[in-house]
């Protein structure tokens, strides 16, 4: 037991080693340039990214004001996408699954935002259909992907690929979520040298 | 109604060698930064007033784009073929025009971004700066080079390499923002009250390109080093570079620098300012010093004091923050069709 869970560490400690940490940086100046310009942020993904997706919903909205949240009366609007379940199923149920982000970010998307794009395959059609539908309003794409990348990362403005075997999505989002972290941590510090 | 926000920019390194009488023969580059400083472009659709109506300094109000004075106004309209009635243009900004912080680029890229809005068309980064460079140096014949409309349009700290095929490669420089706002608490941005049109002292500086190749060959160089220290922090280092760029920059046409001018920099220099440049082409605009925080309200003074000597009635400081955006539609609620 104890080697299958020292040989997961291991396995996961080399995937996170080979993070392109360029890109992620590139990532940080376009959210920078979103806060600047009083943009949002759309998220999405499916099953367990849709899940990291709300969860970066939360970090950006609060968690990166959270310690001066008084003296922050400007801070990120991040939205997951859909917004809600009757969405999800009418869009799903009326339309079809491929619909169900690009639908409603339809409704939303304007010039000045972005787009995180979460997929550990990076070839879900349902967000590459999405993904497309920011292409044509030239909205920055930031693209989450795993294993070879797949349509998501040659779609993407930003390329955040998580380099893994075919499969491995236990890793890719466990790495996701660290990404998701460093980018909440380096923006709360932001905040909290600006009211320093 | 279309709004576009265009930032101006600070030059660290490497101006002049956006120039195509450089390019052509060797890479030139560029090191900018946007700051938060705006020009505005306002695009509204007048179908009950059947005029063209253009507002900055002063109001136009005629029936044809050739009839306007407004030379940029005037050539992107003509050659975007607007010229059916009934469209108001207008014009804001944070800062006089012709301060060397590239305002009238910045105008320009705004203009075109929502122009092209206006028409249902989606300027990228780079088609923006492109059409914005295409307007001012084949439409209007301006003598200036294509680094400040990249800047506007891209936004944030990059480095623009111009190649002899007319492309432009454009690297961002990731600054974390503890360098970049160790930056900014050592930088020191004074309009000197003095406007010139960048067009006269290019005219010169182009046609003495040939004679001062290797300076300019130096300046596009030196980028890199300047980008190096940019990411330490070492920000002595920087005020070195750029105090070296502008010994340089004097050399490369005469109107670039004057007794006046000259003046300035010293009393900034011995008012204890590491080292610093002006900002645009030259022969006025803004001064650009990076300085110790102690010794910022010496430096102050001693400006202030010059300036007055000098009767310069519009000299002031202007507070910078670098930023990563660029030009942006903020508002655009025409009818949009066919996105998907």
């Amino acid at each position: 037991m104890i080697d299958y869970i020292k040989k997961f560490i291991a396995d996961t400690e080399m995937v996170l080693r080979n993070v392109p940490a360029e890109e992620i940086a590139k990532a940080i100046n376009v959210l920078q340039a979103i806060y600047e310009r009083d943009g949002r942020i759309y998220i999405f993904g499916n099953g367990g990214s849709l899940a990291l997706a709300t969860h970066w919903v939360s970090d950006f909205n609060k968690t990166v004001f959270s310690h001066n949240l008084e003296k922050h009366p400007k801070r990120f609007q991040a939205i997951r996408l859909p917004t809600t379940e009757e969405e999800l199923s009418a869009w799903a149920n009326d339309v079809g699954y491929e619909m169900v982000f690009a639908g409603p970010l339809q409704n939303y998307l304007q010039e000045t935002d972005c787009v995180i794009a979460i997929s550990g395959s990076g070839n879900s059609p349902n967000i590459i259909k999405a993904v497309e539908l920011a292409k044509t309003h030239n909205v920055p794409v930031i693209g989450l992907s795993g294993f070879d990348g797949g349509k998501l990362n040659e779609l993407a403005d930003i390329k955040i690929l998580v380099k893994t075997e075919k499969g491995k999505y236990e890793m890719v989002e466990g790495v996701h979520a660290v990404i998701l972290h460093l980018i909440t941590k380096y923006f709360q510090d932001y905040f909290d040298h600006l009211v320093r | 109604m279309i709004l576009v926000r265009a930032p101006l920019r600070v030059s660290f390194v490497g101006g002049g060698t956006d120039l195509p009488d450089f390019y052509k023969t060797h890479p030139g580059r560029v090191l900018s930064a946007t700051i938060n400083k705006f020009v505005y472009v306002l695009i509204n659709p007048t179908p009950l007033i059947d005029k063209f109506t253009v507002k900055y300094q002063k109001t136009e109000f005629v029936s044809h784009p050739s009839e306007l004075e407004h030379t940029r106004i005037k050539a992107a309209l003509l050659d975007l073929n607007f010229v059916k009635s009934g469209l108001e243009i207008g014009s804001f900004a944070d800062l006089p025009a012709k301060t060397g912080l590239g305002s009238s680029s910045s105008f320009s890229v705004a203009l075109l971004k929502g122009l092209y809005a206006y028409d249902g068309k989606n300027l990228n980064k780079t088609a923006a700066a492109e059409a914005a460079s295409r307007l001012e140096i084949e439409l209007i014949k301006e003598p200036i080079g294509k680094q400040d409309q990249y800047a506007a349009s891209f936004g944030g700290f990059n480095i623009f390499q111009f190649n002899s095929n007319n492309s432009v490669d454009v690297e961002p420089i990731l600054v974390d923002y503890q360098k970049k706002s160790d930056l900014e608490k050592h930088t020191l941005l004074f309009f000197t009250g003095i406007t010139r049109p960048a067009s006269i002292v290019l005219s010169e500086q182009r046609s003495k390109i040939e004679q001062n190749f290797e300076t300019y060959k130096k300046m596009a160089d030196s980028v890199y080093d300047f980008k190096d220290k940019l990411l330490k922090g070492d920000l002595r280092g920087m005020a070195a570079m750029l105090h070296e760029g502008w010994q340089r920059k004097r050399m490369l046409a005469s109107n670039i620098s004057n007794s006046l001018i000259n003046d300035l920099y010293e009393g900034g220099l011995n008012a204890g300012a590491w080292g610093g440049k002006i900002l645009g082409a030259g022969g006025g605009g803004c001064f650009l010093f990076i300085a110790p925080p102690e010794k910022q309200n010496n430096i102050r003074e001693s400006m202030r004091k010059i300036a007055n000597q000098n009767q310069l009635t519009d000299f002031k400081e202007i507070p910078v923050r670098f930023i990563n955006s660029g030009t942006d539609i903020l508002l655009n609620n025409q009818h949009q069709t066919g996105l998907v």
